[in-house]
């Protein structure tokens, strides 16, 4: 089974057809874009250090996740919306494009990453709390998750210098 | 000479042609200078929403500040020489667009905000509770974080002017 008709339906949608020819929709959702891009790499990026053992504001490494981690998830989710809509606009070309499919890759690769994580050293944060360094488990977690969304984010940006509208 | 010209004349030189050139410098570039404003909002989030009294109450704002403030001067450093590298391949682009001087404007604001507000709180014998501008600090906080916000918008429309 093909998705290309489905990419074609959104691409042929009303709603994709406005941001495509309206000049200035697509550089506003593309700013809100890079905007909940910083503020995900951001808050994610205090959280990986610590878990690497780079001292936080907080003392305790489980204060500081669910502290930030509220953040991350609502800037992750107006990723999601703006991209989804800067997608739309050009959804065959898109899906065609290396770049991109590398991009949701590395996304999903981040998001098992921490799904182990959460499943796994987060259970025994008790035991870690306070340690610096965290135990190798959690180390890797932040390791991982900085080289895939640092992909991600690289991937993203090359997006722009390949996609070919025609 | 004009700002045109002295663009025009950095546009030939041998730095900027090779910087073109060389294909995989300018995305590289655009990615290191995205990682960077990335850890400027985070650390800017935590450590204005600390001043503006919603995040981390408990912990005190030197704490707070002390541990992202550093962060924040690498970061700034590494998006002045990302962002100098796009000037000179691209001097076109830039040194005529008036996005582009609103968002310099609009970082050296930022800058001065920070500067003056936290600088003083890295001081183990500094209290923020006898300074007199202590009633700014909140305003000032919010206020940071919208300029910071308009930055990455601004940078974002350099591309699109």
């Amino acid at each position: 089974m093909s998705l290309e008709p489905l990419f074609q339906k959104l691409y042929d949608s009303p709603l994709a057809a406005a941001i495509r020819e309206n000049t200035s929709y697509f550089p506003w959702i593309e700013s809100l874009h890079v905007l909940a891009i910083t503020l995900v790499f951001g808050t994610i990026c205090i959280v990986d250090l610590r878990l690497l053992g780079f001292q936080s504001h907080r003392r305790g490494a489980r204060q500081l996740i669910v502290e930030l981690l509220p953040f991350t998830w609502v800037a992750f989710a107006g990723a999601i919306v703006t991209g989804g809509l800067l997608f739309i606009s050009n959804a065959v070309a898109y899906s065609n494009n290396a770049q991109f499919q590398w991009k949701m890759i590395a996304i999903l690769a981040a998001g098992l990453n921490m799904a182990v994580f959460h499943l796994t050293a987060y259970r025994r944060i008790v035991a870690w709390d306070d340690a610096l360094p965290p135990p190798l488990a959690a180390r890797l977690s932040g390791a991982f998750s900085l080289l895939l969304w640092i992909t991600v984010i690289v991937f993203g940006r090359l997006i722009g210098f390949t996609l070919s509208v025609f | 000479m004009s700002i045109e010209s002295f663009g025009n004349w950095l546009y030939e030189t041998p730095l900027s042609t090779t910087i073109r050139d060389i294909t995989w410098i300018i995305p590289a570039v655009q990615s290191i200078h995205l990682l960077a404003i990335a850890i400027v909002v985070g650390s800017a989030l935590v450590s204005d929403l600390r001043l503006a009294g919603v995040l981390a109450t408990d912990e005190s704002p030197a704490r707070v500040v002390r541990r992202y403030l550093p962060w924040m001067w690498a970061a700034l450093i590494v998006l002045l020489l990302t962002g100098i590298v796009m000037l000179v391949a691209e001097p076109g682009r830039t040194l005529g667009n008036t996005v582009f001087w609103t968002k310099m404007g609009l970082v050296l604001f930022a800058f001065a905000l920070t500067l003056f507000f936290r600088k003083p709180l890295l001081d183990p014998a500094f209290g923020l509770e006898h300074a007199g501008w202590r009633q700014a600090v909140k305003p000032a906080a919010w206020i940071s974080l919208i300029v910071w916000v308009a930055v990455i918008f601004c940078g974002r429309w350099i591309a699109y002017t």
